[in-house]
């Protein structure tokens, strides 16, 4: 060999070796199917954690989120929101006492009031929500074997800051006193029940003895809740050459925002719109088998306002109550119903879930896109500025405050409804039964207002009965609606955006305080000490306890309406009356 | 590189501010860039200062130069085109562009005045 040959030898040959060796990989890699190409089964999960080593921005976001937090195990350092400090609840003849172990782990002792006798003890071992309010999970076997756990009847409520009984946080009436049966009527197992939205590839594992091996690939809303399970994603990917070369994505994983509209929408319904198993025993003993990506109705379908069961064909509408008459979702967890219902959906080519969320956003709350709040999120999308125009007058107000209104209970909050609509007052003329839009925000004004103000929106005018009403339409609410209309009304009547004297909903929202379900009393006082004025009213609104007995409640709702003066309806006994005999109290199971 | 790197951050252009990926790479590719030349400049100091034989200083000043191209190269390139979660294929062209450094590296400190001569060069 030369001298020059040797040094360029040297000098030049490893690197191009390199070179030829990494085109040559590269080539194989890329022309390999098993590099690219759908894969015949997704494999295990990985957990989030692993997919953190690719995906740290997005590991990031989803850190941050509610869907992480949804389900904590206490002993693997769960963000337990409740103090634990020995706080007491007493609540229908008993008083729960929550603290710690000596070990330091949280626990809770409900103990009869009349007579000092502990009904219940249990150490907390995992904890479900964190945004609205956070529930308590404990191991306790009644007959569910060693992994039996309950959910129990309380929550810790952040934003208040105490906790509350979940018969108050459901629409549900009083707890009759001292009824052990009532007082954990909200017990709830969470093997077959809270698991399967509340956590990552849930797997009840209900055996033919009746007991649960239940497991989950990862507490709370993983990574691969919307992703599908990741193993032969992380398999493929651990290809250095394969990442490098990247592509136009990896179909052995799911990407929900490269989905269709219809089966994007269907990876978010999987838990935000209940549905009903197809194969409800399967799904109990091995999980419901959903890939995000693939069709979900393979699996079960959603409830909506006519769904029966098959195990009870006799029963009509079985699931009726959780809808207006219209059909339209009326609790939390039925989004994905609004939106299939909604035009905007078209039927699964149109709008879908993912283009007003995304999940790894800036914003935890919501998790709603930057601009989603405004008629951005319609205007210049799919409808034109001339056709937000023509709403002219109303400009205030957004595309969503009108044809998304708050006409959805969940959570001891009204929230607004999935359902895309337009508003049409007009249509439920005399009707008692629904909300509209327009009153919602207009506390102040009946149906019939609403209905002939529709013009001046250059909408075509209607004929009005002209008639002298008492009272608003959400104010006849309060009083003559069923529990999910009581509490939505309490809550419009103290909402920012009410248009209406503070004085008025002041005395409208003292009416609600006599109310019998202590859900549509927690609107009514939290919605005083938001919004009243005078210093007595919010002094006594500080002294209310919504799941007190009666006879302490009546004494406080009594100085609050001599501070704040008497409703229209409550000076009308003949109008009171009789709205108080349309009422309908049918209790409400929430299904979050 | 670095002036337009500071024109991109200054006007905020989408695809740079908002791509961590490919910030990181470009910024690497800026800094090998900057430590390389220095690199070189070193090397071609101590060329002349060991008297290394012509042959061998000829191939090593390409090789540093050429290794140096291809490391900032190798970076900014697998910054600008990547995938999802990693660089691009040009990136593979750094190990390359390295190895042609550390063998110009070594071979400088190694390759003394006497190894030019016929008799050792068989």
């Amino acid at each position: 060999m030369t001298p020059q040959a040797r040094a360029s030898a040297v000098l030049f040959v490893p690197a191009a070796a390199w070179v030829l060796a990494a085109a040559a990989g590269l080539a194989m890699t890329s022309s390999q199917p098993a590099a690219w190409g759908p894969v015949a089964t997704r494999g295990g999960t990985v957990g989030s954690a692993d997919c953190a080593r690719c995906h740290a921005e997005q590991h990031e976001s989803w850190h941050a989120s509610f869907h992480r937090t949804m389900t904590q195990s206490v002993a693997a350092g769960a963000e337990v929101l409740a103090p634990f400090d020995g706080e007491t609840l007493q609540t229908a003849g008993f008083v729960a006492t929550m603290d710690r172990t000596p070990e330091g782990q949280p626990q809770v002792t409900v103990r009869r009031q009349a007579d000092g006798e502990v009904v219940f003890d249990a150490t907390v071992e995992l904890t479900v929500g964190s945004h609205r309010y956070q529930q308590y999970v404990a191991r306790i076997d009644r007959g569910g074997g060693d992994l039996d756990r309950w959910r129990l009847p309380f929550a810790w409520h952040p934003e208040a800051g105490r906790w509350i009984h979940l018969g108050g946080a459901f629409l549900f009436p009083d707890l009759p006193e001292g009824d052990t049966d009532a007082f954990f009527r909200h017990f709830s197992r969470w093997n077959d029940n809270c698991v399967f939205c509340h956590n990552t590839e849930p797997n009840p594992g209900r055996t033919a003895a009746g007991t649960f091996e239940t497991q989950v690939a990862e507490f709370g809303i993983g990574c691969e809740a919307c992703h599908a399970p990741g193993e032969a994603h992380v398999l493929r990917q651990s290809n250095p050459l394969r990442r490098m070369l990247g592509g136009e994505g990896d179909p052995s994983v799911t990407h929900p925002g490269e989905l269709t509209p219809q089966r994007h929408a269907e990876v978010c319904g999987r838990c935000h719109g209940q549905r009903i198993g197809k194969d409800v025993a399967s799904i109990l003993a091995n999980g419901d088998g959903f890939i995000p990506g693939e069709d979900l109705g393979a699996h079960s379908r959603p409830i909506l306002a006519e769904a029966r069961l098959a195990s009870d064909p006799d029963d009509a509408r079985p699931f009726a109550e959780r809808f207006w008459p219209d059909g339209t979702p009326r609790l939390s967890a039925y989004e994905y119903q609004g939106l299939l219902l909604s035009p905007c959906y078209d039927e699964g080519h149109g709008m879908t879930c993912g283009d007003c969320h995304t999940m790894h956003g800036q914003t935890p709350a919501m998790q709603l896109r930057p601009g989603a709040r405004t008629e951005a999120a319609c205007v210049g999308r799919c409808h034109t500025p001339s056709h937000y125009a023509e709403h002219g007058g109303h400009d205030t107000v957004t595309c969503q405050g009108c044809h998304m209104p708050r006409t959805t209970y969940g959570l001891l909050r009204g929230m607004i409804s999935h359902r895309i609509t337009s508003p049409d007052p007009a249509a439920l003329l005399d009707r008692n039964d629904q909300p509209d839009a327009c009153t919602q925000c207009h506390v102040d004004q009946t149906r019939d207002w609403a209905a002939a103000k529709m013009a001046t929106l250059g909408f075509a005018p209607v004929a009005v009965p002209s008639r002298l009403r008492v009272g608003s339409r959400v104010e006849r609410d309060l009083l003559g609606g069923d529990p999910v209309q009581r509490a939505l009304a309490a809550h419009a009547l103290a909402r920012p955006e009410a248009v209406g004297a503070v004085e008025r909903r002041v005395q409208a929202l003292v009416d609600a305080l006599e109310d019998d379900y202590p859900a549509v009393r927690w609107f009514a006082v939290r919605g005083l000490q938001a919004i009243a004025e005078d210093a007595g009213v919010r002094a006594w609104a500080e002294q209310y306890a919504f799941m007190a007995d009666a006879a302490e409640r009546i004494v406080v709702v009594d100085e609050l309406r001599a501070a704040a003066g008497e409703s229209a309806l409550h000076a009308t006994p003949a109008v009171w009356d009789a709205l108080a005999a349309q009422r309908d109290d049918v209790a409400i199971a929430i299904g979050e | 590189m670095g002036m337009w790197l500071e024109a991109m951050f200054g006007l905020r252009v989408a695809g740079i501010v908002d791509d961590p990926l490919r910030r990181e790479f470009l910024r690497l590719g800026h800094a090998h860039g900057g430590l390389l030349a220095l690199v070189n400049l070193a090397l071609a100091w101590a060329l002349l200062q060991l008297h290394t034989p012509a042959l061998w200083a000829t191939r090593v000043r390409l090789a540093a130069w050429l290794g140096s191209v291809l490391v900032g190269v190798g970076f900014v390139g697998g910054g600008l085109w990547h995938g999802p979660t990693d660089p691009g294929p040009v990136v593979l062209l750094v190990p390359a562009g390295a190895m042609m450094l550390v063998a110009s590296i070594v071979a400088t400190a190694m390759v003394r005045q006497s190894d030019a001569e016929p008799n050792k060069s068989s």
